[in-house]
């Protein structure tokens, strides 16, 4: 009865991780490659007191700002080559599901007239404020 | 550095990442398609009528809305602009609308692939779904102030 909409299903699975692979493969492979630089190291000490009220390691910054400029995939690729603790996967994912692909997605807003600055502040605002709280409660 | 090492490293662990994903990803897109072929949002909108009072939005929004949660920011601002001009929906609508979405989307698909990671599902789930109904809540208030007096002033020229 459905069998339609099951190939179509199907065809968007895999359209969906075509455009996963695409980001995370890329991205897995710059921030493994970053980890033997000491451009990550340098990155993650500069970082790390403002990702310590997070409870994250400074080197999570770099999935924060790779899922917020880039989009959420970007985000989960750089979190793939971190080794996160259960609490630091969930403060960091609970971060990024907040507040990620800010350039694409604001656009949408600012489509239907909303200001793309409240839309971003909001969303950053909300990200940090998440991230601190369950910090504090995990 | 062993470059050699590097990128078997690199390719390997992508790649099962990937696949991991796979399994996730397809048949929750099967199942999506399913439930949009069989029209089932619409049908839930019409019973979750009552979302509409809580925000003071017209009826006609709860549809768009639910899209968005379940189908994503892309597929859902095709929805909303469809169902803006079918429906009429005023501005108090799309703004209600595009805040809770803007927090919260693609709800299904993105808490599952955050469990690739190692996220607690349910966590991930109820905290973004619950901090949009209540920051939507506030914002829909404002709105309604707002909207008022622009409503007066336009009255009043």
């Amino acid at each position: 009865m459905y069998k339609k909409s099951i190939i179509n299903g199907f065809k968007k699975g895999l359209d969906t991780l075509w455009k996963l692979g695409k980001i995370i493969i890329p991205v897995y492979f710059f921030v493994t490659f970053l980890h033997y630089t000491p451009i990550l190291y340098k990155l993650s000490n500069f970082f790390e007191p403002a990702m310590k009220i997070l409870g994250l390691p400074g080197e999570a910054s770099l999935a924060l700002v790779l899922g917020n400029f880039i989009n959420l995939f970007a985000g989960v690729g750089a979190m793939l080559t971190l080794d996160l603790s259960s609490k630091q996967a969930t403060i960091l994912a609970i971060m990024l599901s907040f507040s990620h692909g800010q350039v694409l997605e604001s656009a949408v807003a600012k489509k239907v007239g909303v200001s793309l600055s409240l839309v971003v502040i909001t969303r950053l605002t909300l990200a940090f404020t998440m991230g601190v709280l369950f910090n504090m409660i995990l | 550095m062993d470059f050699l090492a590097y990128l078997k490293e690199s390719t390997v662990n992508s790649l099962s990442s990937l696949l991991t994903m796979a399994k996730i990803i397809i048949p929750l897109m099967i199942v999506m398609e399913v439930l949009k072929d069989a029209k089932v949002l619409e049908k839930v909108s019409e019973k979750l009528k009552p979302i509409a009072r809580f925000y003071n939005i017209s009826n006609g929004a709860v549809f768009p809305l639910l899209v968005g949660i379940f189908f994503g920011l892309a597929y859902g601002a095709g929805v909303i602009i469809e169902s803006a001009e079918d429906n009429n929906l005023g501005s108090k609508d799309l703004y209600t609308i595009i805040i809770f979405l803007i927090i919260c989307h693609a709800i299904v698909e993105d808490t599952l692939i955050f469990t690739v990671v190692g996220a607690n599902l349910w966590l991930l789930f109820f905290t973004r779904l619950i901090v949009a109904i209540i920051i939507t809540f506030f914002a829909s208030k404002i709105f309604d102030k707002s909207f008022l007096e622009k409503e007066i002033g336009d009255y009043l020229k």
